[in-house]
């Protein structure tokens, strides 16, 4: 099995390189097509046109685009990922410090959607022709038709103003240093053996990770019983029942082993889904990821970071694709033959 | 299903996550922000960059001024006062400024603030910026100095190649902060903004960019210590998340929520809020050159204008509807001088510019979204209202930060709303830059009153400078060159028992607060 998925690595890594490149390439032609003057943006508001001549010159904004396009890539590969217009540093410097962030938000929402998600399927392929199978469903339905940010405003309203539960802006409570380890605030506080400040992060965390995760489960959930539902329809389901297992054996032994392979693939799309969710979700929050960094850079027009920014997003859809594949792989023996 | 499988089993499977968050929740102590030491501040804006000196942007002044500190001050009322300089004086050709440091004065590493941090500030980075190196946002309104003289370790002199009359209200605007020069020589640029070091109150601790900045008393601070010891600044850029922050108990205070909400979060016990006018003027920018030609057509675009509505509809009554470009009570400002709300008046003069019900006059406005409060809002508004008196708009939005690229390349359109501000109150830092044909903020690119402006800039005394102003302004009304609309609000929420000093430009200054 190891050298399939190293075959299959190598695969994706192979289609990863012109994906990124015609990603890079779409950034970078649209953010030029913008009526936009980079090197106006660059300077103070008082400079003078000599000086925006200048400095277009010096960024090589006057060489045809295509050249304009090597040049930016050339300076990616040597790991130079420009400066932040509105903020004059180092972009990379910006992004390495939102990633970490980001990804805790969507790993955390995407274990609370998968939760939610497959108790919520079974749930609702328990009871199947049953009223409470239509009042799951009506609740999914619901669910799915309020987008993340809504279920961000109402939570924060209801556990962070009315009930003042739980914290909703930021990441720590005011009294905690951050510390900085991996970048990765929740590992970070372990690794610096606080556990106050770890709980502290989590309860900030709770709201953005559950309207994350709540809008995200329901699709998990309409697949899964979906699936169960084709899979009890198998052969071998019967027969597992005429070999005498209980249901609770056929359920989760042969049903939903079988049933989780496209909810799998189906968790794969909705993680890259959910990445796009977390643009709002972060400043509604005000959490200091990704989004809130992308949303800045649009109302700054600080084109360097929006190129970056969305090549991050690209790369964590690639990789979470390349994940969800091996574990696809993993699951499904039939796969591993071919 | 004819189940063995318990609806317990199932129960207890999902049970696992929904118990393990519950008990979460219940181990969930309240966010609470007060401390009798400390203060949590929601604030609207990060600062662009650690190096105060190099952009100006009016939300991040307050934040600088717990770091760093200005030659001159201001005081609550903006009479001008000493800060890192205890005397000046400006010549009276306006061609030099001398000035007294104050001493025993360390920066937050310990070494001591002398004249050579001042040369360097006002002449060698001005000079490193405007020959192409670190760009700073204040270069080109120092680019006249020649040179700061020495005279010991706490005096010394500026030198212009030009008039500088307004060199004390400078030292005292945006971005003019006193930098250590030897911590910068030793650490770099980058490892200067990576860690700030000034002469300031408060030194910064804690950063992470886009969320939160923690500050720590400066318990060697040459003047008035601050009653707080520690400050924490969160960046909450959504003015609801705001309002929700201060309401949960989550903030201490903060600014530029919705009017609505701040009237609703009034009401709430505990809390006190407050709409507190400042030195920020709303306008409309008018270009000299397009189909706003026409002065009739811009005075009946102005005579159009309702404002005491807008100021209702919109700042609940509390933004001062202006009648020249300047803050009512600033210096520039000319009693008792008013321009009617005249719909009838704005038909008459569109009418003699050969305009009817049949041929409508157009113009074309851009305007921000979200840059200063209900800013699209206005817009639509005026919409309508010219509409009224038979003259069609058309509306666009643009990002703040494309103002300036679009009015060097003359696209701006006719008409432009736009807000500015001046926390010094001085005309020049109004009218003086926004209809100054030689400077990036002007859409009105006219010859008259560039000319006027031109030659007050060159007046170094100050009664007959202001005199000049005054009577600009008025020439200004007349003509039409600007369409001046509200003096803009603050709104603030805060604690009740969080007190503050009220500063008339609106600066929110943590070392001026205390718990009761």
């Amino acid at each position: 099995m190891f050298a399939t998925i190293m075959k299959m690595l190598l695969r994706r890594l192979l289609v990863a390189i012109p994906t990124l490149l015609v990603v890079a390439a779409l950034l970078f032609v649209v953010l030029r097509l913008l009526p936009v003057d980079p090197a106006a943006m660059s300077l103070p508001p008082n400079a003078t046109n000599d000086e925006v001549a200048a400095m277009r010159e010096a960024m090589g904004l006057n060489r045809p685009l295509p050249v304009q396009f090597l040049i930016w890539l050339g300076q990616l590969l040597s790991g130079d990922f420009g400066m932040s217009i509105a903020f004059r540093r180092p972009v990379w410097d910006l992004v390495s410090e939102a990633l970490p962030a980001t990804i805790e938000l969507a790993f955390l929402s995407m274990i609370v959607a998968t939760v939610v998600g497959v108790a919520g399927g079974l749930l609702a392929f328990y009871f199947r022709d049953r009223t409470a199978e239509a009042a799951i469903d009506f609740s999914s339905i619901v669910v799915l038709s309020l987008p993340e940010f809504l279920w961000a405003l109402m939570l924060m309203l209801i556990f962070g103003v009315w009930l003042q539960w739980l914290p909703f802006m930021l990441r720590l409570d005011p009294q905690f240093e951050r510390p900085v380890i991996t970048g990765f605030l929740l590992l970070d506080t372990l690794l610096a053996g606080r556990p106050d400040a770890f709980m502290s992060a989590l309860r900030h965390m709770i709201l953005p990770v559950m309207a994350l995760g709540i809008s995200a489960s329901p699709a998990i959930m309409r697949v899964l019983r979906s699936s169960l539902l084709d899979t009890y329809q198998e052969d071998y389901i019967h027969q597992a029942r005429l070999r005498g297992l209980d249901e609770r054996r056929v359920l989760l032994r042969h049903g939903l082993k079988n049933a989780f392979l496209p909810t799998l693939s189906l968790m794969g799309v909705q993680f890259g889904f959910l990445f796009g969710g977390t643009l709002l979700v972060e400043v509604i929050f005000s959490y200091p990821g990704l989004g809130n960094l992308m949303i800045d850079a649009i109302r700054n027009v600080d084109l360097p970071v929006i190129q970056i920014v969305g090549l991050a997003y690209c790369i964590m859809v690639l990789v979470i694709s390349t994940v969800v594949d091996m574990l696809y792989l993993v699951l499904n023996p039939k796969l591993r033959v071919r | 299903m004819t189940s063995e499988l318990s609806r317990r089993h199932l129960l207890q499977i999902m049970g696992i996550g929904f118990g393990a968050a519950t008990l979460n929740l219940g181990a969930a102590a309240p966010a609470r922000a007060q401390d009798k030491d400390s203060v949590v501040i929601a604030w609207p804006s990060d600062v662009p960059s650690w190096d105060p000196s190099q952009r100006t942007q009016p939300d991040a002044q307050p934040i600088y001024k717990l770091i760093f500190e200005q030659p001159v001050m201001q005081d609550p009322d903006l009479n001008f006062i000493p800060g890192l300089f205890t005397e000046w004086s400006l010549a009276e050709d306006g061609l030099s400024l001398t000035f007294k440091l104050r001493e025993g004065v360390t920066f937050h590493d310990g070494s001591p603030l002398t004249a050579e941090d001042i040369r360097f500030n006002w002449y060698e980075r001005v000079q490193e910026s405007l020959g192409g190196g670190n760009k700073l946002d204040i270069a080109n309104t120092w680019k006249n100095v020649t040179d700061v003289t020495l005279d010991g370790d706490h005096a010394g002199t500026f030198h212009f190649s030009q008039p500088m009359p307004t060199a004390v209200q400078w030292l005292s605007f945006m971005a003019n902060f006193v930098v250590p020069k030897a911590y910068i020589e030793q650490v770099g640029i980058e490892g200067f903004r990576e860690k700030p070091v000034g002469t300031g109150p408060y030194k910064l601790t804690e950063y992470q960019v886009n969320s939160r900045m923690v500050f720590e008393r400066n318990e060697d601070y040459w003047g008035e210590k601050p009653a707080i010891r520690n400050v924490v600044i969160n960046v909450i850029k959504d003015p609801s998340a705001r309002a929700a922050a201060v309401q949960s108990g989550q903030a201490d205070l903060t600014i530029n929520i919705p009017v609505r909400e701040t009237q609703r979060l009034d009401q709430t016990p505990g809390l006190a809020a407050e709409l507190n006018p400042v030195q920020r003027v709303i306008l409309v920018q008018v270009r000299h050159d397009t189909a706003t030609a026409d002065q009739n057509l811009r005075l009946a675009l102005h005579h159009a204008i309702d404002k005491e509505a807008l100021s209702k509809a919109f700042y609940g009554g509390a933004a001062v509807p202006l009648t020249l470009p300047v803050t009512p009570g600033s210096p520039g400002d000319v009693e008792g001088l008013t321009f009617a709300y005249d719909p009838e008046m704005s038909r008459q003069l569109l009418a003699a510019s050969g305009y009817g019900p049949d041929k409508p006059a157009r113009v074309r406005m851009a305007t921000t979204n979200g840059h200063f409060p209900s800013d699209f809002d206005i817009a639509r508004a005026l919409v309508g209202m010219w509409k009224e008196v038979g003259i069609e708009t058309e509306l666009e939005t643009i990002e703040y930060a494309k103002y300036f690229e679009l009015n060097r390349g003359n696209q701006l359109p006719d008409l432009t709303l736009y807000s500015w501000e001046n926390a010094t109150a001085d005309p020049e830092i109004f009218i003086g830059y926004m209809l100054n044909p030689d400077m990036p903020f002007a859409a009105w690119r006219g010859e008259e009153p560039g000319n006027r402006i031109r030659e007050l800039f060159q007046t170094a005394n100050y009664e007959e400078r202001i005199k000049g102003y005054q009577d600009l302004n008025k020439t200004v009304l007349e003509m039409g060159a600007s369409i001046p609309l509200l003096q803009s609000v603050q709104t603030l929420v805060r604690k009740e028992d969080l007190n503050y000093t009220k500063y008339k430009n609106g600066w929110i200054l943590a070392q001026t607060m205390s718990w009761s």
